[in-house]
């Protein structure tokens, strides 16, 4: 039979590789370490480190006891077949975590690929059939894989040989040990693949034969000591297939109730007690909106610092009349925060949102639901702001209102006189609101944003130049050819900023649209920022 | 290292069997006029008369087509042994031609012992298929082609097809084509000049009627007295558990299974989540882990993701179906956001929270797949304007608000009244 070469990626060589003469006596030393591979043995198939019991893997899963029960049963004692197993539930709810310390606490060998690492099928087939190999890819091989597999037919071969490798390799050790002591790192000859994100798999191109394959990937290989287990977070009966699938066994994971999420909170703090009075001032308020792990644990870190604020000694155990006093302190905190829950605040804003609700809290605003007006914290230019409230105006406005809106008075001089609403214009008036929000922004071609943006300009400068006056100069020549020049470059790096989204060309037109996607408050931002009446623009049935 | 445990044993036994996917079909083997019987009759005519031949079995997924075949097979050849080579194709592997001829050529030359070469062209391996299927027939061995999937080989050009199908048309070949699909007209699949070739024998497997139900169960879980498990405890296990299967609650949950779904499939997922849960204390199967295996295995997806949301999705869900009653044909999450706001108004609830935190719970929502988008192409707009449709129907809805823990009792009349 003709072996199989290794694939060896083919590289180029550079001028300074080939021109450069041998290495010096101390990068040869250094590439002598780095040569030597460590080499993948069995070991490496099992979860390592210490014994890990029962009571610590309850212990360390507040909430999925009754899972994990059903997990252990299902994969049964050792070496007992099982059916394929499909385990899904909500996102940050636990699922490949249980799973990995399950297999922590049982100490049987598993392979484990997601489908988020491994995007299209040839990295998912060969990231399995490395692992089985016990093949690593480093420097001495190029960083290839041990076998080049991109069909799904070449993987179920190359699989079976891996498995029977690998079985026999756990068979011949456990033999040979039986008589004298039971191993320690490894119980039972059964390899599990675990296969994480299978959720992903159904946007993939081939996704139509992939995915039934992957399903009957156990009836395929007919090796009964393979165990299979997917994790998802879509539920089974979101994967269509024409003609259906043969099904795994189901196991579902709820979210987790408040009471769980307490439990979770409460490990490895420092000073539990006081987490818990902390807790049971938000816990309930925020699990109406969330009960998401991931994004409560951002919000409460952030506000358990405003919390201790009036803590001297961070160590404490807090008492009723301490309690009161934290809670008083935070209180006017919880409510901007809830309205902010799913935002992850980077370090400066951070600082610069707390100096935010200082001021709030001081001017008094009710506790109800105000969007914090800030800055925008990034830089625009000059021109890209104009840009981007002249795009905004040309997708809200009807474009026949151009002509009396920005004519050379500066716009509103000429609006008409309001009249007495008749019902049957009320009607109209509100079928024309609901298609504004049911169709959302208008397109506009290149030349309207343009004329806009020079009406816009010529009214800014010539305020601008009165401030100037005052302020002495900022910038000189900022006159219409500077800004001009670079309007088009500007509006291609908004499009790439997706604030303008450009739309296909029409073949009847034959110029392009754009949509401007920018909402209201986030132009207000801009606006605000350069001085510029917005409201005045802005159509408003 | 097994233990000593007779329970313990047990399971492992039932466990081996569930998960062997054959095994539930021996079942069959003894009865006359099954499908088995008459597979094996075709197949073993077509050995002796030396004869070619072509056979389609075609039923729904889970009703043991490829299993029964496979018994078959290994029928024959204990019987006729050295006189057949089997060729197993399937068609999610291989429904590529050059994929399959090469498949085809590994197999023989494993049978075989000739050396494989993988860089062979389509052509080469075409000639080698050719040149041994010649062989085989001028030594009276038959080769017998397994084409799982079949509907999927059809797809294409079905170059393959042909040329197997044209292969056997020449006296001295000697083949049997075994077809086995999922759809009904797979042969309507086929194109004219393949369908010629074909001969229209059609075996149709049907999902076990209630009758054979009682009788699969037994045969399944039934201790053999043969085993290394003590008699003693064979013979309670299996008395016990005949007793609980003419309870008329047993038999209650059994029908409730078979009339959701009766194939093959269904039956062994269900008796091996209830072979898992045989406690090993008490060591025999009990009523409650029937119930728990048929709670188990039959799951409301969209009811559990309704139970688990948040009440800001609640009343985000509520929003919509207030819309789909008042018959608005398409609405997008600013509409929604006008309704919420409405309800906040005329209801006077407390759960009022901000625009960007209701886009981010819908964007939860899209993730549990509770609600979709209608048209997923073109994403030149933001997610605000895009026509969204509910995937939960009213009563689903309802059921879903009060099955949640946290739900307020607001939203039940906001929905009632709505």
């Amino acid at each position: 039979m003709s072996k199989d070469k290794t694939p060896q990626t083919t590289r180029r060589t550079t001028r300074l590789s080939t021109s450069s003469p041998s290495l010096s006596n101390a990068d040869a030393k250094l590439t002598k370490c780095c040569s030597t591979p460590h080499s993948l043995t069995l070991r490496d198939l099992v979860f390592g480190g210490e014994i890990f019991n029962a009571d610590d893997l309850f212990a360390s899963l507040p909430g999925r006891r009754g899972v994990i029960l059903e997990l252990i049963r299902l994969l049964g004692p050792l070496n007992s077949r099982m059916l394929p197993l499909f385990l899904y539930g909500g996102v940050s709810t636990g699922k490949t975590t249980t799973v990995l310390q399950m297999f922590r606490h049982f100490k049987r060998p598993f392979v484990y690929v997601s489908c988020r690492s491994c995007y299209n099928p040839r990295i998912l087939f060969e990231s399995i059939i490395n692992q089985l190999l016990l093949h690593s890819k480093n420097e001495g091989n190029g960083y290839s894989s041990a076998k080049r597999c991109e069909k799904p037919s070449d993987f179920v071969n190359y699989l079976q040989d891996a498995l029977g490798y690998v079985i026999n390799g756990l068979k011949e050790k456990t033999e040979k040990l039986s008589l004298k002591k039971s191993l320690k790192w490894v119980k039972g000859s059964m390899v599990y693949l675990i296969i994480d994100n299978l959720e992903l798999v159904r946007d993939w191109d081939k996704s139509l034969s992939i995915l039934p394959f992957l399903f009957k990937l156990y009836d395929l290989l007919k090796m009964p000591e393979l165990g299979l287990i997917f994790i998802s977070s879509a539920s089974p009966d979101t994967y269509h297939s024409d003609t259906g699938y043969t099904e795994p066994i189901p196991l579902y994971f709820p979210d987790y109730t408040e009471e769980d999420l307490r439990q979770i909170f409460l490990r490895n703090q420092s000073n539990p007690k006081l987490y818990a009075s902390f807790l049971d001032v938000v816990l309930k308020p925020f699990s109406r909106v969330t009960r998401r792990l991931d994004e409560i644990s951002t919000a409460f870190s952030h506000l358990f610092k405003i919390y201790c604020e009036p803590l001297e000694d961070q160590t404490i155990v807090p008492n009723e009349e301490t309690k009161r006093r934290l809670f008083s302190h935070l209180q006017p905190h919880i409510a901007p925060s809830l309205n902010e829950i799913f935002r992850v605040p980077s370090v400066c804003s951070e600082n610069r949102a707390n100096k935010e609700m200082v001021k709030w809290k001081l001017s008094g605003n009710k506790l109800g639901v105000s969007d914090v007006l800030e800055e925008i914290d990034f830089h625009m230019s000059v021109c890209a702001k104009y840009l981007l409230i002249s795009a905004f105006l040309a997708s809200r406005n009807p474009a026949t209102l151009d002509a009396s809106l920005f004519d050379s008075t500066g716009g509103a001089a000429t609006r008409k006189r309001k009249r007495k609403a008749s019902e049957k214009s009320m009607e109209q008036k509100d079928i024309a609101e609901q298609e504004l929000l049911m169709k959302g922004p208008g397109t506009f071609p290149l030349e309207r944003l343009l004329a806009i943006f020079q009406c816009i300009t010529s009214v800014a400068d010539y305020s601008a130049e009165e401030e100037e006056l005052d302020h002495g100069g900022l910038g000189g020549g900022a006159g219409d050819g500077g800004l001009m020049s670079d309007v088009l470059l500007q509006l291609s790096s908004l499009c790439s900023a997706n604030f303008i989204s450009k739309g296909s060309s029409c073949p009847l037109e034959g110029s392009t649209r754009y949509r401007c996607t920018v909402d209201e408050n986030m132009v207000l931002k801009v606006a605000r920022s350069m001085k510029f009446p917005l409201s005045k623009y802005l159509y408003r049935n | 290292m097994g233990s000593d445990n007779p329970a313990e044993k047990a399971l492992i036994l039932h466990r081996t069997r569930l998960s062997n996917p054959n095994f539930i079909f021996t079942h069959f083997s003894n009865s006359p006029d099954t499908n088995y019987s008459k597979l094996k009759f075709i197949i073993s005519s077509s050995v002796t008369e030396a004869c070619n031949n072509s056979v389609l079995l075609l039923g729904p997924r889970g009703c043991g087509k490829a299993a029964v075949l496979e018994l078959v097979l290994d029928d024959l050849l204990k019987e006729y042994p050295d006189m057949i080579t089997t060729i197993k194709l399937n068609g999610l592997l291989h429904s590529d031609d050059k994929c399959a001829l090469k498949e085809i050529a590994r197999q023989l030359c494993a049978e075989h012992q000739l050396s494989f070469s993988k860089v062979a062209s389509f052509d080469d391996n075409n000639q080698f298929m050719i040149d041994i299927l010649r062989e085989c027939g001028l030594a009276h061995k038959t080769v017998i082609f397994v084409l799982d999937e079949f509907d999927l080989f059809a797809q294409g050009k079905q170059r393959l097809l042909y040329s197997l199908l044209d292969a056997m048309q020449s006296v001295s070949s000697q083949a049997v084509v075994v077809g086995i699909s999922c759809r009904l007209d797979a042969d309507q699949l086929l194109e004219k000049r393949v369908r010629s070739r074909f001969s229209h024998r059609k075996l149709l497997f049907l999902p076990p009627s209630a009758e054979d139900l009682q009788g699969l169960i037994k045969h399944m879980l039934l201790l053999p007295t043969d085993s290394s498990i003590s008699d003693d405890y064979t013979t309670e296990f299996n008395a016990r558990l005949l007793k609980l299967l003419e309870d008329g609650r047993c038999k209650d949950i059994i029908d409730t299974l078979s009339t959701s779904d009766s194939t093959f499939n269904h039956l062994i997922r269900f008796l091996f989540i209830a072979v898992c849960h045989m406690d090993m204390n008490l060591g025999f199967l009990t009523l409650e882990n029937f119930k728990a295996a048929l709670t188990g295995v039959q799951r409301q997806p969209k009811l559990e993701c309704l139970k688990d949301c948040s009440i800001l999705e609640l009343y985000i869900l509520v929003c919509m179906m207030r819309l789909e009653f008042r018959e608005q044909e398409s609405y997008n999450f600013n509409t929604m956001m006008k309704e919420y706001s409405s309800i906040r108004d005329s209801f006077k609830t407390c759960d009022y929270y901000a625009r960007n935190v209701c886009l981010r719970a819908f964007e939860h929502l899209l993730q549990r797949e509770l609600i979709s988008l209608v048209d997923s192409r073109g994403h030149t707009q933001s997610l605000e304007f895009h026509p969204v449709k509910l995937l939960v129907s009213a009563p689903e809805l309802h059921l879903g608000l009060k099955s949640n823990r946290c739900c307020p009792a607001i939203l039940q009349k906001i929905i009632d009244r709505g």
